[in-house]
Parts: C-alpha cells; structure tokens; sequence
C-alpha cells in the first residue's frame, strides 16, 4: 500500500512538473503585451524599461522557468498583471466560494445521480430506465454554460424564485452581520447562528450548484447503472435472495455497494471536472470564486493568474486521483 | 438461478417477488419523495425570497442604495494619486477635485475651489479653496491640503501625474489661496479637473500611516461617499459621509454599491428586473432589445473616444498623398459605424472628437467613393498594382478587426492589398514607433481618448514632427507652428487655441495622414426610477451618485 502511494505520489508530481512547463511556455508563446498590461498603454519608454526589469522579462526564458518554479516551491505564483496584488492570496481569498459550490454541487449530483441508476438499472428496458437514461444522457452532453444561462433565464427572469447571481443578496450583505470564521459561508453562517445569512447563501447556492452538478449527476446515474446491472447478475445476489433477505436490502445495500466502486471514482473524477466548469458558470452567476477569477485573467491575458489557477487544478486532479485510487484500493478485492 | 431483466425469472415463491416488486417500487417512492422534498424546498425558499424584496431590495431598511454593475473591478488602485484605470468610477464618488468640467458647454464648476483667475502671462493661477469643506477623518480643507496632495502626485510620479508637468511650483498664500506657478502657460482649470492624477486627500491621514495605505484600500476624502466595504475582484460598498460639504437635503442615495458583473446576459437580465439601478457595456443587440423593455431608459452619448488610422507618409505607396487621399475615400464609413460599433458611433470630423473643444464642425469629412479613389489613384502615376500596404492593431478588439475588413474588400479594388496584421500592443507599438519609417507599418490602428479634456492629447502626439506617438512620419512646418501657438494659447485665450487646433487639422486632412473613423458613443441602461444621470464624456462611465436619486 505504502509503495502504491509513494508510486503514485510521485507519478503526480511529473504529471504537475508536465503542466508547469506547458502552462508556463504557452503564456510565453501566445502574443501577449505583459509589460503594456502593468504600466499601461501610455507609459514611457523608461517606465517600460523598469516593469520589464520589474518583471523579470528581461532574462533569458530557462532563467524566468527557474526563478518560476523557485517561487513556486516557496507558494509564490507572481502578482497579477490587471491588479497588482499577489495571486496566491487573490486566489486564497476565492478559494472557500469554490470549493463550496464544488462541494454542494458534487453532493447533489452523487445524491441525485445514484439512486437514478439503481432504479435504471433494476427497472432496465422499462419507462424509469427510459426518463432515466434521457436524464442523464441530456445532463451529461449538454453544455454547462447553456445549462447556467437556461436556468437563470428560467428562474431567475421568467420565474422570479431564485437570484441571478452573486453569493449574498445585497440587503443581507448591507444589514447583517457576515461571519467570518472559515471562510466558507454555509458552513460559518450555520455555526454562528446567523439563519438570514445561512438561508440567504443557501438560495444563492440552488442555480450555480445545478448547472455544476448536471454533469455529475448523468455520469453518476449511467455509472451506477452499468455497474448495476453487472452485478444484479451475480450469484452471491442471487444467494443473498435465497437467503430470504428482503429485496431492499439487497439491490440497495448488497447491490449499491458492490457497485459503488467505479462510481467512486466517477464521482471523485467529476470533482476536479466540476472545478473546470466553475470557470464558465461562475462567471454567469457572478460566483466570486476562481472561477469567475480565471475567466477574467483570461480576457484580460493575464497570464501569472492563467498559470496560478492551472496549476492549482492540475494539482487537484493530481490529489483526486490519487484519492479516488486510495479508496478503491482499500477494497480487498483489488489487488495492486 | 439467474434473474434477468429486473427480475421477472421464475419465482419460487410469489410472496416474495411480490415483496421484492414492493421494496423496488419502495425505492422508485424514496426518490420520487426525495426529489419532491427538493422542489417543495426550492419553491419554499423562493417564495420567501420573494417576501423578503417586498419589503426590501433597494429601499432596504428605510435606507435608499443604488446600485451599479460595472463590467470590470470597480477598482483595482486606491491611490488617487496612482490611479490610471477604471477606478475613477469609485474615485469620483469619494475624493472630489478642485474643479469639474463640463465639455458640452465649455464650463467649469467650482468644486473644491470658489474662484479662480490666471495672470496675463498665463504663468500664475490662483485658486480660493472653499471654507468648511470637511475629509472623511474630520480634519478641515485648507490650501496646505491642496498643496500636500498635488505634490504628493507629482513626486509619485505614476499613473497620469505627467499631466502637471507644467507645474514648477505650488505655494500657500493664505489658509484658503493657493497659487500655481507654471513653467510654461498651461489650461490649470482644465488639468485641475482631470480624472485622474488630481484628487484633494487628507494629509493628515496620508501622513499618520505608512506608503501603502491608500493602496491596500483604504481612503480619506471629501465626497459624498465614504469607503464601507471593498471586496477585491468583486464590490465596492461606500456609504454616505454625513458631514459633505452640499448636505443631505433632498432626495440622495443612503449607500452605493458598485459591483462587478461580468456576463453580459447577466446585466442585461438584472436591469431588466430592475434589481440593479444602472450599467453599461453591453453589446449591440442587448442594446437594441432594451430600448423596448419599458422597464428601463436606454441613453446614447457621445464619448471622447475614437478611432485613428495613421497612415506611414514616408513608405511607398503611401508617401503619394493622392494614394493617401484614396485611401481615406475608399473607407466605408458608414458600414463600420452600422456592422462593426452596432450603430453607436459617428463619422468622425478631423482628430478632435465632437464635443470637445478644437472640434471643427466645418473640417472636411472624407465619404466613401470608390470612383473618386479611383480616379484619385490612376492621377497618382502608382501603377495598378497590387500594392502591399501592412496594417497593424492590438488583436482581440472586434470593432477594429471588422472595420479592417471592410476597408480591406474597398482597397482591393482600387489596387491596394491591405495586408491585416493583429497582434500585442507592445509588439506593433515598437515597430510603430522605430526611427526607420520603411520598418513601420503602412497604417497604424488606435483607439485615442484624452487624459485631461485637452484637444492637445488628439493632435501634437500624432501629428507634430517629433511628436511621440508619429506613426506616420509626416512632418509639416506650417502644421507644427499651428499645434505650438495652439498650445501655447490654450492656457491664455481658449477660443484662440480652439481655432488654432481646427486649421491644424484642416492641414492634416487635406493632407491625409490618417483615415479618421469614428467618434465612439456609449450607451447606459438605467432603471425606470433612476434619476438625475448626466453622463459626461470628460469622466467616462462615471456616474455621481449624489446627483442621481430615485424617483418615488
């Protein structure tokens, strides 16, 4: 096991050595004006000079890669182009947005999506297993972006239910007290008791989670499903039948569980491609995450950003693997 | 035994089938209940949503907000001393100016300043700063404040601090006078109502903390507003300074909110529903389809920004000025105002856009004739060609790449390959600017917008002989003594300097050194309510809230 994870371990870290590389020359190798970006348009040739120097662009590439990483390793990913400000802690600021919605989405797509392969799969060939398959065929090859924009359109401009975007409504973020312990708001508004808060966030969370969480559930359903089936078929289900176990207990508890593996994997793989996606439908909803974060860096071409949140989901799919492995591997059938 | 198809295989005993059919229709019911729980829940949260903007929304608590979504940041440098950017949307709210212009009507109103008079040389401007004006700390506006933040500008150094190069001195005279002293006649009342660079801040809070302090978003002003909240990348919060100068009689916003929307379809939904007060940037069709909503106005103004194509006079072809000529008679004016800006622009007249002064409503405009350019070129003696001429902008603009391909299919029937070039500013701008003109390019794309509300900034850069920004090599003595008496009168007798600057570019048309495209206009969505907004063009997408109120 130890060897596994050392093995793996250190697979990542080439696997992240890759990306950095390839992040860090296509910044380079794309027609960007980095020095124009800091100093502006109308600055003199001196001031051009110095932020060329400040920059670091008047070193040779290999030397700018070297002195990259070297700040890398110390968790200094530069300073924005646009802002000025530190990327590492621009993005730290953002990161709990993210990784709630992440969380949230990820929980209701796995909520959602299990069940509905279950029932597909005992149910295959009929009419659940038909609504089923369209649902999860639909969510997975739709467009999350198309998805963001529909639902807004839906509930937030026809209907009128739920916000349009941001995280707080702007009575709550004027008149209420916004606590402040992990950074994560679900979490610190329940924890201080602050309900308006709590409920608030909560309303804002419905529409960015769906969005994100659409893809998640389709694969999770058509994941279960085909696992399902494979092992609906297996003896020891039969013999559990045989045994006089009730069915519930069976399919549900006996069945879902044997079939939990691949979807684990799914569900953890889905993880890191839900962080992806944040990109589009944060900007849609005016998430403040990384997200939102990395689609302005990326009209603006501001690269040290670009290359800060790349490597940063790069290094979480690294982890996510990893951990999806880990629990697949505690399972006694799997030899590694 | 091997059930297949959800079961349907032998059954053995059928109070068990019977059952297992129960649990996985139990299963289908847990879901189904799931599910519903899930929309009884959303629909309970939305119905309280909507209880809750009854009675709250932009009248929150007896408090009136407005609220502003910006496309971008409101705000990325606190220093007003540094700010070069789209901070002055927030800047303008909460420092104030010792003067503020007016372009339409070529007035100024006294801010920060009562009064004001210049010396006959032009070389001394003495400014009476108004008694009882308050900063955002409680310490009390004098001369020493106006003098501490304008050298404080000037010894920064950054951002647009060279538009008071012209100051060699700034002196106190009394408590409330403060003289300029200048190095050469300069329009002071024009400078000092710039949107940048010229911000009053208190020196006393400047002084009690450290450098950055300003920049790590904090301020300390005299306007309306105070900063309350600032949350980087998304919101600004400011909320009303209670002790502003003009008071709070009347109807005024409580507190302001300017935040960043990014999406356009997301802006567009917002002010539709009329949760936001106002915004801007949004493209063409959004444009066309809210002049219909009736829930919000729709207002179209003019802008200080347009569009030059400087043409390289010294490389062949073009250093005939028949071919030039040609070139300017083959753009399709009206096409790009229609496909390329959606509509939201005029043909410009000369390099000064229309509404600052040194405008020339009487300059020649160049139309779009074919026949004319080519006649134009066979008079030339240039051959048929094809001739190469290479055209370079700062890639990523869609109005410019369009505005090129359309001239493009004119050129190439009067002979003239346009060789479409984009890429980074600081790439073409180096080859732009080299001392050999057959390095440069053929035309130069730019967008010009003006720093301080100068004609100045449209003209000596571009089209003076050793003028920092002469894409197009040309040089003109007779030109060049209008742009320096120009200048030189511009802090001495405006109208003067006005007419100066229109023969200027009577010369520079004639002589076709640039094709002049569009003067660009901005359009504003305002809710129904919204009142009070005048934009002005000299502090673009800037909107005072202390002026604006909404409409009971």
């Amino acid at each position: 096991m130890i060897a596994f994870v050392t093995r793996r371990l250190l697979l990542g870290f080439v696997v992240l050595f890759g990306v950095i590389v390839i992040t860090f020359v296509l910044t380079r190798v794309i027609p960007s004006d980095p020095v124009a970006q800091w100093v502006g348009e109308r600055a003199s040739a001196q001031q051009r000079a110095q932020a060329r120097r400040d920059l670091g662009l008047d070193k040779p590439l290999y030397v700018q890669f070297g002195r990259y990483v070297w700040q890398l390793l110390h968790g200094d990913l530069g300073y924005s182009l646009e802002t000025h400000r530190a990327v590492a802690s621009e993005m730290l600021d953002r990161l709990p947005s993210t990784i709630e919605l992440v969380l949230i989405a990820t929980l209701g797509s796995s909520l959602v999506g299990l069940p509905l392969g279950v029932i597909s799969a005992k149910r295959k060939d009929r009419w659940p297993d038909h609504v089923s398959r369209i649902l999860s065929v639909s969510c997975v090859s739709m467009p999350t972006f198309w998805i963001a924009l529909f639902l807004q359109l839906m509930f937030y401009s026809w209907l009128g239910w739920l916000p349009a975007g941001g995280q707080l409504s702007t009575e709550v973020q004027l008149f209420h007290e916004i606590p402040k312990v992990s950074g994560f708001l679900l979490f610190d508004s329940a924890v201080s008791g602050q309900f308006v808060v709590f409920w608030d966030a909560l309303k804002h969370l419905v529409l960015p989670s769906m969005a994100l969480g659409a893809w998640g559930v389709g694969m999770v359903a058509r994941m279960t499903r085909s696992a399902m089936l494979e092992i609906l078929n297996e003896d020891y289900m039969t013999a559990a039948r045989s045994y006089g176990l009730p069915e519930r207990v069976v399919s549900w508890v006996y069945g879902l569980k044997n079939s939990l593996g691949p979807t684990t994997t799914v569900v953890t793989l889905s993880i890191g491609y839900t962080l992806v996606n944040t990109f589009l439908v944060e900007a849609i909803f005016t998430w403040p995450g990384i997200g939102n974060y990395v689609a302005t860096a990326v009209t603006t071409l501001d690269y040290p950003v670009i290359m800060g949140v790349t490597i940063f989901s790069a290094a979480s799919y690294v982890v996510l693997n990893l951990i999806a492995d880990i629990i697949i591997a505690t399972d006694p059938r799997v030899r590694l | 035994m091997r059930p297949q198809k959800g079961l349907p295989g032998p059954a053995p005993d059928s109070s068990r089938e019977s059952g297992r059919r129960a649990s996985v229709r139990g299963g289908v019911a847990l879901s189904v209940v799931l599910v519903l729980v899930g929309l009884v829940f959303a629909l309970m949260m939305a119905a309280c949503g909507e209880e809750e903007k009854a009675d709250g929304g932009q009248q929150a608590q007896g408090k009136q907000v407005a609220i502003f979504a910006y496309t971008r940041e409101p705000i990325t440098e606190w220093d007003p001393a540094v700010e070069f950017a789209e901070g002055i949307i927030t800047l303008q709210n909460v420092y104030e100016c010792l003067l503020k212009y007016d372009p339409a009507a070529d007035e100024f109103t006294p801010v920060l300043a009562t009064e004001y008079e210049r010396s006959d040389d032009g070389l001394t401007w003495t400014f009476k700063i108004r008694k009882g004006v308050k900063f955002h700390d409680g310490t009390d506006l004098d001369a020493e404040a106006v003098k501490y933040s304008l050298d404080r500008t000037i010894k920064i150094g950054k951002g647009a601090a060279y538009i008071l190069d012209s100051v060699k001195e700034i002196a106190v005279v009394d408590p409330y006078t403060v003289e300029f002293r200048l190095k050469e006649p300069a329009p002071m009342d024009i400078i000092l109502a710039a949107v940048n660079a010229t911000y009053i801040l208190s020196p006393t809070a400047a002084k009690s903390h450290p450098d950055d302090w300003f920049t790590q978003g904090n301020e300390c002003g005299t306007g309306p507003y105070m900063l309350e909240d600032f949350q980087a990348g998304q919101q600004v919060i400011l909320t009303r300074f209670d002790d502003y100068w003009k008071g709070w009689e009347g109807n005024h916003f409580d507190k302001v909110i300017i935040k960043a929307v990014p999406e356009a379809a997301t802006k567009r939904q917002l002010i539709s529903k009329g949760d936001i007060d106002i915004t801007m940037e949004l493209p063409p069709e959004d444009i066309e389809a809210l002049k219909k909503d009736p829930n919000v106005n729709v207002m179209i103004e003019p802008s200080f920004q347009n569009l030059f194509l400087v043409i390289n006079t010294k490389k062949k072809p073009m250093d005939n000025v028949l071919v030039r000529q040609a070139m300017c008679y083959a753009y399709p004016y009206e096409d790009v105002i229609k496909y390329a800006l959606g509509g939201m622009g005029s043909q410009s007249r000369g390099s000064v856009p229309v509404g600052l002064w040194g405008h020339g409503d009487d300059i020649f405009q160049y139309t779009t004739d074919l026949a004319k350019a080519k006649e134009l070129m066979e008079q030339s003696g240039v051959g048929p060609g094809p001739h190469n001429v290479e055209f370079a902008y700062a890639s990523g603009d869609e109005a410019q790449r369009k505005s090129a391909e359309l001239w493009k299919a004119n050129l190439d029937q009067i002979g003239i390959n346009l060789q479409i070039r984009p890429g980074p500013w600081g790439t073409i701008w180096d080859r732009a600017t080299t001392a050999d003109a057959e390095d440069a390019q053929g035309v130069f794309s730019l967008y010009d917008w003006p720093d301080a509300c100068d004609p100045m900034a449209f003209v000596q850069p571009f089209f003076r002989s050793d003028g920092v920004l002469n894409f197009g090599y040309w040089s003109n003595p007779e030109a060049d003594k209008l742009m320096d008496e120009a200048r030189r009168q511009s802090g001495l007798d405006r109208k003067k300097a006005a007419e100066l600057y229109v023969e200027a570019q009577r010369i520079i048309v004639e002589e076709a050194v640039c094709v002049f495209t569009f003067d660009q206009q901005y359009a504003f969505v305002l809710a129904k309510d919204f009142k009070g907004y005048k934009p002005n063009p000299a502090y673009p997408h800037v909107v005072w809230f202390y002026d604006c109120y909404r409409e009971e």
